[in-house]
């Protein structure tokens, strides 16, 4: 005890403060902020969401910021088991995650992938890309999978009219999404595809469809009033509401 | 529209079903407007584009907020997901009269606005609203060959359910008769396609004559708009005014028959409203004589 005491009171004051800052050196290997655009819904509009992530040395911990509900909240354990699975070791470190604009109250999981593609930037296991114009949307099952999310369609109409011009979303939902015209549609499959097509080690074709062809489609059989024997003064009545939508 | 069933098993549902096979047909910007609610409620399954007008026929156990939409994170309701379409209400007056009141305003205003706590939501909602109800409890009252067995009481009770605000809202109201065994084993009806093809045609007229006033139909009209384009002869107006004091109709249910006059005009394309015209619109408020 004695000793030990005389020992901190011997040590150099400078070998104290090189090891201090060896300290943050350990944990500053990593990226200070990364921005990942992504989309949430407001009603029937969609609405852009910058997901700012840090990573930084200290108490280990993992704030969500920014007014998220609990899908939001909870989405902590889908991202990290997902980013485990990918191969990726995720150190224990302070990430802090703020979804801005932060006076909107966001909602669903749709922003799981943004967040976690925000936290591969950071710790460098995605290198740079066209930030600014790409959009992430879609939910992170605990295997890595990306999964469909709701509202695709309003939320990529909103896309296009704020300028974005690749949106990156689940497999299941590029489809509907390449509705809209003038968008490049990434369709994923799992975070893996992510990480590789982002650093450019694979390509993944963008998902397009004859817009006109799918419109005039003509899905299944329709119930017809020839069915219906007699009453005519009811169809009568059917059509003229048909006729002024009444 | 609603339906006033005479006797059970006439084929009310049946017909109602149909309905969305003889409405004009869909454009490309209500096509992405319907896909866009959809997508929303998650309801758009493996379609890219939903290219039909919706059909939607809630139980009648459906709470308010099914009905309008919201929720603590609002969502589209049924009322919403039949835009441009048809909201099927079965057995209206087995629904909750809360539930049915509130359609009150979509009903006007074609959209619905939900405010909550943390934000302010506006769903459109332009259906149309297609229900349907027996004249009594038991169903037979009225029928040339079965007697009624409800009490004057139990009627009253029944019919009471729906509201005369609700009524006045509604254009077209008819009674089904029960279908005769002759007709049952006679020749198919007319089909659904040469039905619509008349209805286009009436839209289309309706289109060029609503150039450029933001509206599309004849239910859209506004009471200014109604004074212009449903002008009456004098014979036609002396024919409403008599029925309109012995049917003590509403204002709400006078300009309603106009623009349903307008309708039937356009279907026999003709310019003005015609006596014949105003006469088949008047015998569509048969709920308003009971």
């Amino acid at each position: 005890m004695f000793n030990n005491y005389n020992l901190f009171q011997n040590s150099d004051n400078s070998s104290k403060k090189s090891n201090f800052n060896n300290l943050i050196r350990k944990g500053s290997d990593v990226k200070l902020v990364s921005v990942i655009k992504s989309m949430t819904l407001q009603g029937l509009e969609g609405v852009l969401v910058n997901v700012e992530v840090d990573v930084s040395s200290g108490m280990p911990a993992w704030n969500v910021v920014g007014l998220p509900d609990t899908a939001i909240k909870e989405s902590k354990e889908r991202i990290r088991t997902a980013i485990k699975n990918c191969d990726v070791e995720l150190l224990s470190r302070k990430y802090i995650i703020n979804l801005s604009p932060a006076d909107i109250r966001k909602e669903g999981s749709s922003l799981d992938l943004s967040m976690a593609v925000g936290i591969l930037k950071c710790i460098e296991k995605i290198g740079d890309f066209d930030v600014n114009n790409t959009v992430f949307l879609g939910e992170l099952s605990l295997d890595a999978k990306i999964k469909k999310i709701n509202g695709i369609l309003p939320i990529c109409l909103e896309a296009k009219k704020q300028g974005i011009k690749r949106i990156i979303l689940p497999m299941a939902n590029s489809k509907e999404a390449s509705v809209v015209d003038g968008l490049e549609i990434i369709g994923v499959k799992d975070l893996e595809e992510v990480i590789k097509y982002l650093n450019g080690e694979i390509l993944v074709e963008p998902t397009k469809v004859n817009i006109k062809e799918l419109f005039m489609k003509d899905i299944g059989e329709e119930l017809d009033f020839a069915e219906v024997k007699g009453q005519e003064s009811i169809k009568r009545a059917l059509e003229i509401s048909a006729a002024g939508r009444t | 529209m609603s339906f006033n069933s005479e006797i059970r098993g006439s084929g009310k549902t049946m017909m109602a079903r149909r309905l969305t096979s003889i409405l004009p047909d869909i454009s490309f910007e209500e096509a992405l407007e319907i896909s866009k609610i959809h997508s929303v409620a998650g309801k758009i399954g493996n379609n890219t584009i939903i290219n039909k007008r919706p059909f939607r026929s809630p139980h009648h156990t459906i709470s308010t907020t099914g009905l309008i939409g919201g929720g603590s994170y609002p969502k589209p309701g049924e009322i919403s997901l039949s835009h441009f379409g048809v909201l099927f209400l079965d057995e209206l007056p087995e629904f909750n009269k809360k539930t049915i009141e509130v359609l009150r305003g979509p009903l006007e205003d074609r959209e619905v606005t939900i405010s909550r706590a943390n934000a302010t939501y506006s769903y459109p909602c332009n259906f149309m609203l297609v229900a349907s109800m027996n004249p009594c409890p038991c169903g037979f009252y009225g029928s040339p060959d079965k007697e009624c067995t409800c009490t004057e009481k139990q009627r009253n009770m029944y019919r009471n359910k729906i509201s005369g605000p609700i009524l006045d809202r509604i254009d077209i109201q008819i009674e089904v008769p029960n279908v005769k065994y002759s007709k049952l084993e006679g020749k198919a009806g007319e089909s659904s396609e040469s039905i619509r093809s008349r209805v286009n045609k009436a839209r289309e007229i309706q289109l060029n004559r609503y150039k450029g006033l933001n509206i599309y139909s004849n239910a859209e009209l506004t009471p200014k708009l109604v004074e212009i384009v449903c002008k009456l002869n004098e014979p036609s107006k002396i024919i409403l005014k008599n029925s309109f004091e012995k049917l003590k109709l509403s204002a709400r249910a006078y300009t309603r028959i106009l623009k349903v006059a307008r309708t039937i005009a356009d279907l026999d394309g003709k310019k003005d409203i015609e006596t014949t015209h105003i006469i088949e619109a008047i015998s569509y408020r048969s709920l308003d004589r009971k």
